[in-house]
């Protein structure tokens, strides 16, 4: 079994071409993890564009994707109409709603792509597109089990933990874990004092080879930021800590944040690891980035 | 008009029409490098002159190194149609670390490290040429 982790958009809330977006890059969520033969697409940002093109590079064959959506807003499903192996009548897309009936992810996807907004028609497609579900908010697929854990995000949006043959990917993006910290004082408290995860999420990351969560904020930024539905990255490590994760990617970088920011927010969130767990590995989530885990 | 003229003026403005020249839209770029900071015979230059590029222990690597720590074809840099270099782990046995992070693949970026065993490499992206 082997897992590999690309990471084709990383940016939090609108795209960011340009000089200083460069070396994180500038596209907005979209992450592949491969398992064996099966493609799992996490977010349908504006990377997806670049992995549809790349996927028609890897050979002929009909190509089966599975989506998990962490949510419907813009930055995480503008990529759809712009994924070419979408209009090809050999290949199979399932996107997943967190239960039998829940149509809300193929329905935004649809409605995205009506007449006002982009000029080709979502009955247009050509492959299969099948709304499909998690039961109970879990499902084996080819033999890698897939779970959703419901976040805190305005308008709610949902993490997924991918495990097959011991191995676990946690993608989990657009989440203020500071508003559902037990102590909710924990905002204005000494910043060094360690922040306490409620106990169902942690469990959920536990022992992850790999967390993708959004890190979005400083400290500092985070203050005026209050109920946006993001976290102050040196929040993620902790829950990372809490979590006896291996590594963690930190995701969904702010929008005014330059690559030399996004490298001093890595910078803090190592102290911050390496004053409790030196073991755990943080690092940051870029473009063109491929991980293999087994 | 010409009284309105102060005496720091040069000549008038010229009428006759200009011809607009074009230089030559280059993508040219002055080729990347890869710097051993650590490793045998460090510090040293490797200039990625070929579209791939493999290193390892294998003589005919197109950059051999002579260490136990190198698979014999290690890693793969590639330059993409972009310009930019994309590095990929060939299977490797010690696998590959940018910035201390073990990857399977990544575009490069200037300043990046690269570790691969005990050999530590900077890499510098070449500049456009005018
Ligand atoms: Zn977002
Ligand atoms: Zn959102």
């Amino acid at each position: 079994m082997t897992f590999f982790v690309h990471f084709w958009g990383t940016r939090g809330s609108i795209p960011t071409p340009g000089h200083m977006t460069k070396k994180y890059g500038g596209n907005t969520s979209c992450v592949e993890i491969r398992c064996d033969d099966s493609l799992f697409i996490c977010d349908g940002g504006t990377g997806l564009r670049e992995l549809g093109a790349d996927l028609l590079t890897r050979g002929t064959r009909p190509i089966t994707g599975h989506f998990f959506y962490s949510h419907t807003h813009w930055d995480h499903i503008q990529g759809f109409p712009f994924f070419t192996p979408a209009y090809a009548p050999q290949n199979t897309f399932h996107v997943y709603g967190t239960a039998q009936g829940d149509k809300r992810t193929y329905d935004l996807l649809s409605g995205q792509m009506r007449s006002e907004y982009f000029p080709v028609d979502f009955g247009e497609l050509r492959s299969n597109i099948v709304a499909s579900h998690l039961d109970g908010g879990h499902r084996v697929i080819d033999g890698c089990a897939v779970s959703y854990y419901e976040q805190q995000h305005p308008g709610r949006s949902w993490a997924y933990s991918f495990v097959k043959d011991g191995f676990k990917v946690v993608y989990a993006t657009d989440n203020e874990i500071d508003l559902t910290l037990s102590d909710p004082k924990a905002v204005v408290a000494d910043p060094l004092a360690p922040r306490t995860i409620p106990d169902a999420f942690r469990r959920f990351c536990h022992g992850a080879d790999l967390l993708i969560s959004d890190a979005q904020y400083f400290d500092d930024e985070y203050l005026t930021k209050v109920g946006w539905g993001h976290p102050r990255a040196t929040t993620v490590v902790d829950l990372a800590l809490q979590a006896e994760v291996k590594q963690l990617a930190l995701f969904h970088h702010d929008p005014m944040h330059g690559d030399a920011d996004v490298d001093r927010k890595i910078a803090l969130c190592r102290e911050r690891a390496a004053r409790m767990n030196p073991a755990l590995q943080v690092f940051g989530a870029r473009e063109g980035l491929e991980l293999r885990f087994g | 008009m010409s009284s309105h003229k102060t005496k720091n003026d040069w000549n008038d403005e010229s009428t006759s029409e200009i011809s607009v020249t074009l230089l030559p839209l280059s993508t040219e770029q002055a080729v990347s490098v890869l710097e051993m900071v650590q490793g045998p015979g460090a510090p040293r230059s490797y200039e990625l002159y070929r579209v791939e590029m493999v290193i390892g222990r294998a003589i005919d690597a197109d950059i051999p190194i002579n260490s136990t720590d190198l698979s014999r074809r290690h890693v793969l840099i590639k330059r993409q149609p972009s310009g930019q270099h994309q590095i990929q782990d060939l299977d490797s046995r010690n696998g590959v670390f940018i910035n201390g992070v073990k990857i399977h693949a990544a575009i490069l970026h200037d300043g990046d490290s690269v570790q691969v065993g005990s050999l530590l490499f900077v890499y510098h992206e070449g500049r456009a040429i005018s």
